[in-house]
């Protein structure tokens, strides 16, 4: 069997004395794109957080590529290549975008922002505005982009198309599609019909447990998943 | 080479109208400002790149003041190996409690710089008073011996040296804000954790800028020790904790020549009005609610954008009079 992009065991975490993730296992194989969904509150984004390291995890284990990935700050996280780009869209908004871009590529010092243009043209003509005036598109392109600096192994991508135009949904879905021959994606997402055009896996989650693993392919369906939402 | 100018004509310009200025006012008030304004300048970066706001700046000011001081009062007599004697005392001591108060948030951050005020004072007044001469201070003007090329001991001559050393302070500080450091200063400020997302320690980027600024002050705090030939406790009496602060404000908060423009204001309103009314902080203290008010742009944050209308208007009547010609 492969060595696996990202695996999770066992994860337990909580806020205080409130648990919120419960003995979460699981798989991430290369180039595979995973789907989390589930409602609000299931525990989605504390599972990324998790890997991320923004949380500690009270108990299990999470390895990227058999790195070990529990117990190291976020900006040493990043730096094994496992990437997070959370939900907000909260830009860097006193920067100009090429500022913005300019910081992904010192930490990774990949300089080549081919790759991002050709994913995101539209940023090649805002380089130079401040990003607080970009639109909540552009600035999910502008994350996006900034996060495939360095060519990470893991991208974990939370409610990437919350709020976006169908046009820019259509668009990040061939975009996933295009980082996921470099990358393992993991992706929290509620939109079911994207969910179902890209995912490989699906795991559907509730009260902080995955409680459903659905594969992806014809069988997946909005209406396979819609009882977990 | 064209953006090196554009930005390097801007220093220039502000800093030959300071030195054209020496010719009509006097000098120690132009002296004044350029110290003042080396000593701002750090406690601006510090409050506008990075978002911690500092009322700990006299006890860096002492730190290179004392530095220098016990130098020339007891080591030796050169005051340009005295000026660097006190850089690196502020550094070393920058460098020693930074780890510690970089840790801490913003508020909690203000609050420990000025404990470390009031320490560093009842230090030099009572604890060290054994070396420091306590509330009299160390006088020794007399000790500093005269210098080929810039003779510090001079008034006229030392204005030459902290313009040429203000220059370079403004030049690296433009600098700082055009690298990726400055961008990391700016990110930290505005989402700390989405720096880390990017691989960044906030940590490692507060520090660096901490010590960045406080050398800075204590830079400031040599150039006084110099210049007036005495240091006294009261350099970091807690009374003026505020000050660096203040005038950063008044300039405009993270700006290039708020610092620069504050000072001029700050000590030009002390050493003016103060001879017609007798409390003229009142003034000062209506002049920061109206600033506040006003959108905390400061006076430069105010006026940058209409002389850049101005200027660019200039020039935009310059090219279409070079098309018609």
């Amino acid at each position: 069997m492969a060595e696996q992009s990202l695996v999770v065991r066992g994860l337990n975490v909580a806020y205080g004395e409130s648990k919120v993730l419960f003995d979460i296992d699981f798989d991430v194989a290369p180039n595979q794109i995973v789907c989390c969904v589930g409602r609000n509150g299931a525990g989605k984004t504390t599972l990324l957080k998790s890997i991320a390291g923004f949380l500690k995890p009270s108990s299990g284990a999470a390895t990227a590529g058999g790195v070990n990935l529990i117990g190291h700050r976020p900006y040493d996280v990043a730096r094994m290549g496992v990437k997070y780009v959370p939900q907000d869209k909260k830009v860097f908004s006193d920067l100009t975008v090429r500022e913005n871009l300019e910081l992904g590529s010192y930490a990774t010092k990949d300089y080549n922002w081919d790759r991002v243009m050709e994913y995101f043209p539209k940023l090649k003509i805002l380089l130079d505005r401040k990003a607080g005036f970009l639109s909540g598109g552009e600035r999910q392109m502008l994350m996006i982009g900034r996060a495939t600096l360095g060519n990470p192994k893991v991208m974990l991508i939370d409610e990437p198309t919350e709020g976006l135009a169908p046009s820019i949904v259509t668009h990040l879905k061939y975009v996933f599609g295009e980082l996921s021959k470099s990358a393992a994606l993991v992706i929290v997402e509620q939109n079911l019909p994207l969910v179902c055009g890209i995912a490989h896996k699906v795991y559907a989650m509730r009260d902080g447990r995955i409680v459903a693993e659905l594969p992806g392919g014809a069988a997946l369906t909005p209406a396979a998943c819609e009882p977990y939402l | 080479m064209v953006n090196a100018f554009k930005w390097w004509w801007g220093i220039l310009l502000a800093f030959g109208m300071l030195a054209a200025a020496r010719f009509f006012l006097p000098l120690p008030f132009v002296n004044e400002v350029l110290i003042f304004s080396i000593y701002t300048i750090g406690c601006s970066f510090l409050l506008g790149r990075v978002g911690f706001i500092s009322f700990g700046q006299p006890a860096y000011l002492a730190f290179g003041a004392y530095g220098t001081a016990f130098y020339l009062f007891y080591v030796g007599t050169n005051p340009y190996v005295g000026i660097l004697a006190g850089v690196a005392c502020g550094f070393i001591c920058a460098s020693i409690v930074g780890p510690l108060f970089v840790r801490l948030r913003s508020d909690y951050f203000a609050l420990v710089n000025l404990a470390l005020a009031v320490i560093v004072f009842y230090m030099m007044q009572k604890v060290l008073a054994e070396y420091t001469k306590g509330d009299n201070g160390l006088w020794f003007l007399t000790n500093i011996a005269s210098t080929p090329v810039l003779n510090l001991g001079r008034s006229s001559e030392f204005f030459i040296f902290a313009t040429l050393v203000a220059i370079a302070v403004w030049g690296l500080y433009k600098y700082l804000d055009d690298t990726i450091f400055g961008a990391c200063c700016l990110a930290t400020k505005i989402n700390e954790a989405k720096l880390q997302f990017l691989g960044y320690s906030n940590y490692k980027v507060r520090l660096l800028a901490f010590i960045v600024a406080n050398t800075t002050t204590a830079l400031a705090g040599a150039l006084y020790a110099v210049y007036l030939g005495s240091v006294s406790p009261e350099i970091t009496a807690a009374a003026r904790a505020a000050d660096p602060v203040v005038v950063t404000i008044l300039g405009g908060v993270g700006t290039l020549f708020g610092p620069l423009v504050g000072t001029l204001a700050y000590t030009a309103l002390r050493d003016v009005l103060s001879k017609f009314i007798g409390n003229w902080e009142l003034f000062v203290g209506f002049i920061l609610v109206f600033i506040m008010l006003a959108g905390e742009k400061g006076l430069w944050g105010s006026a940058a954008p209409w002389l850049q209308k101005l200027f660019s208007r200039g020039k935009a009547a310059d090219a279409m009079g070079g098309e018609r010609r």
